[in-house]
């Protein structure tokens, strides 16, 4: 019985991983023959060479690390304080958390764009763009903080934290945070990214982001694109090969020693 | 005046549910106060109301004095341990007991030398660098202690600290709170659920019910002499049966046509009344008949072997009475089924009304 379930099991999982990688191989295997014959990384020579991907790439990670602390700063001590005082409100809380799965990015923009189109300084500095993949990042950044917070008893932390003289800022900055560390930074990586790679925000709105470069290369270039393609897996992999690192070095990660 | 007082304090949570209702205590400096009931009558609502993690509906809470109703928690100079540890994961042992000496922004030198002294008052001297993590239940709520102690407080505040732990550590380690509570006189108000835990720790018991003070009284008084049938129930394994008064003035009752006399003054009462009688199991016994003044009649139904005690269940007419009796190796115990008589002295058969005050 045990062996015929563990059988079933690896073939689930074959199969999982063929679906999975198969079309990742593909395209890392066609972004290798841009020279006819052989195999060579000139795709990707041609990628990094190209001045406007770097300039792309660079406006794609400022904009994205400035979604992530207008998150975070948004984010965070609001479901700190639904967590602590506010516990009836969560479900209303997760439902606007969610609307960004429901309402489409194009919906969103065009929304966006028509209520703030009169003031011009939101449409030509990136202030619309950063507050659409601020809402675009809040399903995972909230869930990601959400799960942190269920994980710690943040009531009684809080209260123990009060009771030894503490205010609200050494609270949040020495007991809470430091405790949602890895929760918040799989929520960072994950907004890293999506706005890394985001599209229709960036060309809807008329911003040389990497997700419209991307795009653009792609309607002109056969290999490149396929390049540029594994290189987001890469970073997509990179972001979550971290989050892991850090979950395993944080303490706390289930008690150890003795019985109860 | 007392150093810790607690005048005319109610809770209401919304518009109906009243958590607290005129809650009125003085507990003197260096004093173990267990506040003990059932869940949801209030205790630990009124500790955190102590604490000031939530305001009192109405009333005045007073500290040494000074009036703390309004003040919050960070600045009442109260030390609290919660049921849930609440050791803060990130930090060591050391950094947990030295926080509140680091939010008071004292130099670090005094911080570790305090440390160094709580670790040695819990018997922990080895386990600074420890995280949370890497310690048992006990462990981690003796470190909960040491910090809650570190600023030295004016009041200790334990929120059932020992629920979470098995039974032979919380035997272990309320002897060992006993023992720094005295060590230190530090004015402590212990909240439990657990009547041994509440009779063995403390100077006095306050025993709660549906958000009222039953009775206040020595661990001794609460066993001994319970001023209502609740406190009698919940203090102990209590027998209560319905029974009449059958000669006020002889200070006899009749339980299920058997006379019993009790030592209570009944000429309040009249004859025909009827009444709750309760009569503990320990102060019942088996006896031979014309020895005692309160013989019973009655069947063995069942017996109980619990360790150091062997519990006997008897049938009198058609009611059930609950005997313990300590244990021996010669103990000579009746049969299943078989009729016998037990007793009870006048003064271990307590009378309550119908509305269960003891008279």
């Amino acid at each position: 019985m045990k062996r015929t379930t563990s059988f079933w099991t690896w073939i689930v999982f074959i199969i999982g991983m063929i679906y999975f990688f198969l079309p990742l191989i593909a395209v890392f295997e066609f972004s290798l023959r841009a020279k006819r014959g052989v195999y060579s990384f000139e795709a990707y020579r041609v990628a990094f060479m190209d001045p406007e991907f770097y300039r792309s790439f660079g406006l794609s990670l400022f904009w994205a690390l400035l979604t992530i602390l207008v998150s975070l700063v948004l984010i965070v001590p609001t479901a700190y304080w639904v967590h602590l005082r506010m516990r009836r409100w969560r479900p209303v809380v997760e439902f606007f958390t969610l609307m960004p799965f429901v309402v489409p990015a194009v919906v969103l923009v065009f929304g966006m764009s028509r209520l703030y189109a009169r003031f011009s300084l939101m449409v030509e500095l990136p202030i619309l763009l950063i507050a659409g993949y601020v809402v675009l990042s809040f399903p995972y950044i909230y869930r990601a903080v959400d799960t942190g917070l269920r994980a710690i008893d943040v009531r009684t932390l809080t209260e123990a934290a009060q009771s030894m003289g503490a205010g609200w800022g050494t609270i949040l900055f020495q007991v809470i945070f430091p405790n949602l560390r890895v929760a918040i930074l799989s929520g960072v990586f994950l907004t890293f990214a999506i706005v890394m790679g985001e599209f229709t925000f960036a060309s809807l709105l008329s911003f040389d982001a990497f997700g419209p470069y991307m795009e653009e290369i792609g309607a002109m270039r056969a290999y490149t694109p396929q390049a540029l393609a594994v290189v987001s897996f890469l970073i997509t992999w990179l972001c979550i090969g971290l989050i892991n690192r850090i979950a395993r070095g944080a303490p706390g990660q289930g008690q150890i020693a003795g019985a109860r | 005046m007392a150093f810790l007082e607690i005048n005319n304090v109610s809770k209401q949570f919304g518009k109906e549910t009243v958590a607290v209702e005129d809650f009125n205590l003085q507990i003197e400096k260096g004093e173990l106060v267990s506040f003990l009931g059932p869940s949801g009558c209030g205790k630990t609502t009124t500790l955190r109301m102590v604490a000031g993690f939530e305001l009192p509906s109405n009333g005045h809470i007073a500290i040494n004095g000074k009036d703390v109703t309004n003040v919050p928690p960070n600045q009442r100079d109260v030390g609290m341990v919660f049921q849930a540890y609440a050791l803060f994961p990130n930090m060591t042992v050391a950094s947990n007991i030295g926080f509140g000496m680091k939010i008071a922004k004292k130099p670090a030198e005094q911080i570790k030398q305090r440390v160094d002294e709580m670790l040695k008052l819990i018997h922990m001297d080895d386990y600074g660098d420890r995280y949370p993590y890497q310690l048992s239940g006990g462990q981690q709520q003796r470190v909960a202690l040491a910090r809650a102690l570190a600023l030295s407080p004016q009041v200790l505040l334990l929120d059932e600290p020992l629920s979470a732990l098995d039974a032979k550590i919380r035997v272990s380690l309320r002897s060992e709170i006993r023992a720094i509570q005295r060590t230190l006189g530090i004015t402590t108000i212990y909240v439990t659920h657990d009547q041994e835990e509440a009779l063995s720790i403390s100077d006095r018991v306050v025993v709660m019910y549906q958000g009222r003070m039953e009775q206040v009284g020595s661990p001794f008084e609460i066993y001994n002499f319970p001023t209502t049938e609740f406190v009698a129930q919940f203090v102990g394994t209590l027998n209560s049966v319905s029974g009449e008064v059958l000669d006020p003035a002889a200070h006899i009752i009749k339980v299920e046509g058997q006379p019993l006399q009790t030592a209570q003054d009944l000429s309040q009462m009249r004859t025909g009344d009827k009444v709750m009688v309760a009569i503990r199991p320990e102060r019942l016994s088996f006896t031979s008949e014309g020895i005692k003044p309160n013989l019973i009649n009655c069947k063995v139904e069942n017996i109980t072997f619990l360790g150091s005690i062997v519990r006997i269940q008897v049938l009198i007419g058609g009611i059930k009475l609950y005997m313990d009796t300590f244990n021996n190796p010669f103990l000579e115990l009746p049969k299943l089924g078989e009729e016998t008589q037990i007793t009870c002295s006048r003064e271990a058969v307590l009378v309550m009304t119908m509305e269960h005050q003891v008279l």
